[in-house]
């Protein structure tokens, strides 16, 4: 997976050079302006005391952010760098660096991996909102939703704010509590003190509200523009399927295909993309694979419906019930269950 | 903002090119799952500095002061910086020294946002703002001062006006009209300001950095110059402060700020996910993060209430084997005093007394010396101590209590006190052994603001209009 990201970088730079608009456009700067100020005075701080391993992981965990926020997948080189540095010169104890490598293995969906940091970086640092939330989000993805819940109160009661009021968001979108997420992400939009902030909210506040399908167009075409990642091409994809261009559609579809194969890793989006647009028995293989790695709902409603497009609805059923066990109402996951249900009766 | 056609369709033109060039190569991130942000800083709600002194033109009165939201650029838009509308600011005195507060002055915040209406716009102003209700002020906050004193709740100011922050000399021809206006006068006497000022801590951040890394040659640069800051400042009457409101029996007063914010609750069947205020952010005496907390403690002293202090041994244990004076004695040789350290537990968590077995042999600022003070009931905590007794120095010195001007930190703290050359110093014994230890004279070679401090209320700079970088 990371041999492919100096590609990348290299495609975004000369995307760059051909319209720096499209790979920098201004709001974007400003969104990244205080995380790339952070850096850089972290940058400074380390040349005068390369040994400060503190500083070394606060700058891991920086570039982790930045590459959520800025699409670039050069910050996640520099993240792994910064932190190997910091664990090389302080292995024990180190709940900083424990952090930064947990929220990087969330990023590359290794969530097993970011489970084992964030639990060593609750026994080193207990009373830090952060660690909690390296926990949150990979038991969050891993299934264990009891684990993720406490895991959440404890975040939210030691540092109400935007990183626990947006997973408090989460937790309820995922127990089908739309007027409390949708709470929740205002106190969060709140609480935000930089533009990536306030951006995320109100991102996430217009997903809960739903889009005409002009607005999605609009709104997708334009996180395609800027970071070609699987998820966002599928949206964009279904998109213009509504729109009725349904090559264009197929494109985007074929071109996330393309990407998650190569990428390897998480296969849940791709059985997704497989069970509409591709292959049926791809896309059974990529679904129990995932599941067999984590038992989510999102899994169960991967593998759901990859049985189902194989006609295997009756299997399915047991994996759709798990899929909405906990209230989740996603538009996608229904309609993947009533299709289920219809073929059924 | 309307998109012309033409710029729309250039933009779907570059989203083609980019998707194009994509397809050839694997992308970067399989990103499926919902990623948020996870190391949020929330300035707005942390404490940088407090500062507690007899005010020096009106000598019957304490200052109160109290910031938030450190290091801002002066030329930080759209939103610049706003007080939390979700959380309570508190300055909290404890007179009777069981480390619980006696009364806790708390501001809370609206905001009154114009921008949108008729003409929608992003700015924070369209046009120069000459007084405070000007109308092209368009975001606007406003405040509640409630004195809280044990169940009984005062409101002191209703919907008083916070300054705005200062967006740039084009916009605020005359900051200091806005800053007189958004001063507002307390029943029974005394004065509060609430909006932006200059940073008035002067330090060489690094000072800390280099210390723990090593060195102390590259310092005498004050790290804070141009930046400004959030301030909370607050003039009251002696007598309303001190215990029995008697400051002649009991001159000496504890203060020390704090942040709440409302947490949310997860379970369900609750009509409103709403949870308790819990505390996010604590200061009382100077740099106590750098010199006594060390990281895994940090979060915790943040959330802790100071009349459970003296329960949590990671915290005394710090006060009593500081970790700075090891490293002081690996770079300069200088031996560090025997632990435990006793001065520094009088310094920080008591107070300097002879009535509570310390070795420093002085009354000077602890609750203890209080006249109508039950000792069973004291408490140590950590606290800035202030004995309102101590007569205005005629010629405050930096270095305050430890140069003979008793009037300084710890005795409170004077905008000009240098507390960081006064701490160094401290940790190093100089507290214990009456003298200065003259390798470390220097300290971080900043020794005062680079903005000269005002001689009346709120004594604290103007905040600055041009952006750090253009200095």
């Amino acid at each position: 997976m990371w041999k492919s990201l100096p590609l990348l970088a290299a495609l975004l730079a000369v995307a760059a050079c051909a319209s720096p608009q499209a790979a920098t456009p201004a709001a974007q700067q400003s969104a990244s302006s205080s995380l790339q100020h952070n850096a850089e005075s972290l940058q400074a701080k380390l040349r005068r005391t390369p040994q400060d391993a503190a500083a070394w992981a606060q700058l891991g965990a920086t570039h982790v952010e930045l590459a959520r926020v800025t699409f670039d997948p050069q910050h996640y080189s520099r993240a792994e760098r910064a932190l190997t540095e910091s664990l090389r010169l302080k292995p024990e104890g180190n709940g900083d660096a424990f952090i930064g490598r947990g929220a990087l293995a969330n990023a590359k969906h290794d969530f097993a991996a970011a489970r084992d940091w964030g639990q060593r970086a609750v026994t080193a640092l207990p009373d830090n909102a952060s660690a909690q939330g390296v926990l949150v989000d990979a038991l969050t993805q891993l299934g264990d939703d009891a684990g993720a819940s406490v895991a959440l109160q404890r975040m939210l009661d030691l540092r109400p704010g935007v990183a626990s009021f947006t997973r408090a968001a989460y937790h309820f979108e995922l127990h089908g509590r739309v007027d409390e997420a949708r709470e929740a992400l205002n106190r969060a939009l709140e609480s935000a003190s930089s533009e990536a902030e306030r951006d995320f909210c109100r991102f996430q506040l217009d997903e809960l509200k739903g889009r005409t399908n002009e607005e999605a167009l609009e709104v997708y075409r334009g996180l395609v523009a800027k970071a070609p990642s699987p998820d966002y091409l599928v949206k964009y994809g279904k998109a213009l399927d509504k729109a009725g261009k349904p090559a264009e559609a197929r494109a985007q579809f074929d071109l996330a295909l393309q990407q998650l194969r190569a990428l390897g890793g998480d296969d849940l989006t791709a059985a997704l993309i497989a069970a509409d647009h591709g292959d049926p028995a791809e896309a059974l293989r990529f679904a129990e694979k995932e599941w067999a790695k984590r038992q989510s709902v999102f899994t169960a409603d991967a593998l759901s419906w990859a049985l189902h497009v194989n006609k295997r609805s009756a299997e399915a059923l047991q994996y759709s019930d798990k899929a909405v066990a906990l209230g989740w109402r996603d538009p996608e996951v229904l309609r993947h269950r009533e299709a289920i249900l219809g073929s059924l009766r | 903002m309307p998109t012309s056609k033409k710029q729309r369709l250039r933009r779907g033109a570059i989203a083609a090119v980019v998707v194009a060039a994509a397809a050839a190569i694997p992308a970067a991130q399989a990103s499926s799952h919902r990623e948020a942000p996870l190391i949020a800083a929330d300035p707005a709600v942390d404490n940088t500095d407090v500062y507690a002194f007899t005010s020096p033109d009106r000598p019957d009165t304490v200052t109160l002061i109290a910031n938030w939201f450190g290091l801002q650029e002066p030329n930080g838009g759209p939103n610049f910086y706003p007080w939390a509308t979700d959380a309570r600011y508190d300055l909290n005195i404890d007179a009777d020294g069981d480390a619980l507060p006696d009364k806790t002055f708390r501001f809370t915040f609206t905001t009154d946002d114009r921008r949108g209406g008729k003409s929608p716009t992003f700015l924070y102003n369209n046009g120069p703002v000459t007084s405070i209700n000007d109308e092209n002020l368009l975001f606007r906050q406003n405040y509640n001062l409630e004195l809280i004193e044990g169940n009984k709740t005062t409101t002191l100011v209703r919907n008083g006006r916070a300054a705005p922050s200062n967006t740039g000399p084009a916009s605020f021809p005359n900051f200091g009209t806005i800053r007189d206006q958004a001063t507002s006068k307390l029943p029974g006497g005394g004065q509060v300001y609430v909006g932006p000022s200059e940073d008035s801590f002067f330090l060489d951040l690094r000072v800390f950095d280099l210390l723990y890394g090593g060195n102390l040659k590259e310092v005498n640069q004050d790290t804070l110059m141009g930046y400004n800051v959030n301030t909370i400042a607050i003039q009251v009457p002696k007598t309303m402060l001190a215990l029995k409101g008697d400051p002649k029996r009991n001159p000496v007063i504890g203060v020390w700020s704090d942040t709440e914010k409302r947490t949310l609750k997860l379970e369900p069947g609750k009509a409103t996910p709403q949870g308790d205020f819990v505390q996010v952010s604590r200061l009382g005496n100077p740099l106590v993060n750098e010199v006594v907390a060390s990281a895994p403690i940090k979060d915790a002293f943040n959330a802790l209430q100071p009349v459970n202090d003296a329960k949590v041994q990671a915290l005394l244990d710090r006060v009593n084997d500081p970790e700075l004076a090891r490293l002081i004695q690996q770079i300069y040789g200088i031996p560090a005093p025997k632990t435990p350290r006793a001065d520094l537990v009088e310094i920080f968590l008591t107070g300097i007394t002879t009535k509570a077995g310390g070795p420093i042999k002085a009354d000077l600022n602890s609750q203890l010396n209080n006249a109508d003070v039950d000792p069973k009931k004291f408490q140590p905590s950590e606290m800035l101590r202030l004995n309102m007794g101590v007569p205005v120095a005629k010629d405050p010195n930096r270095l305050g209590v430890l140069a003979g001007d008793l009037q300084g930190f710890p005795n409170g703290r004077r905008l000009t006190d240098d507390v960081v050359d006064i701490e160094i110093q401290a940790v190093v014994g100089a507290a214990l052994t009456g003298k200065l230890v003259p390798a470390l004279a220097k300290g971080d070679r900043v020794d005062k603001n680079d903005v000269r401090f005002g001689d009346k209320f709120p004594y604290v700079g103007l905040p600055r209009n041009r952006a750090v970088n253009s200095n």
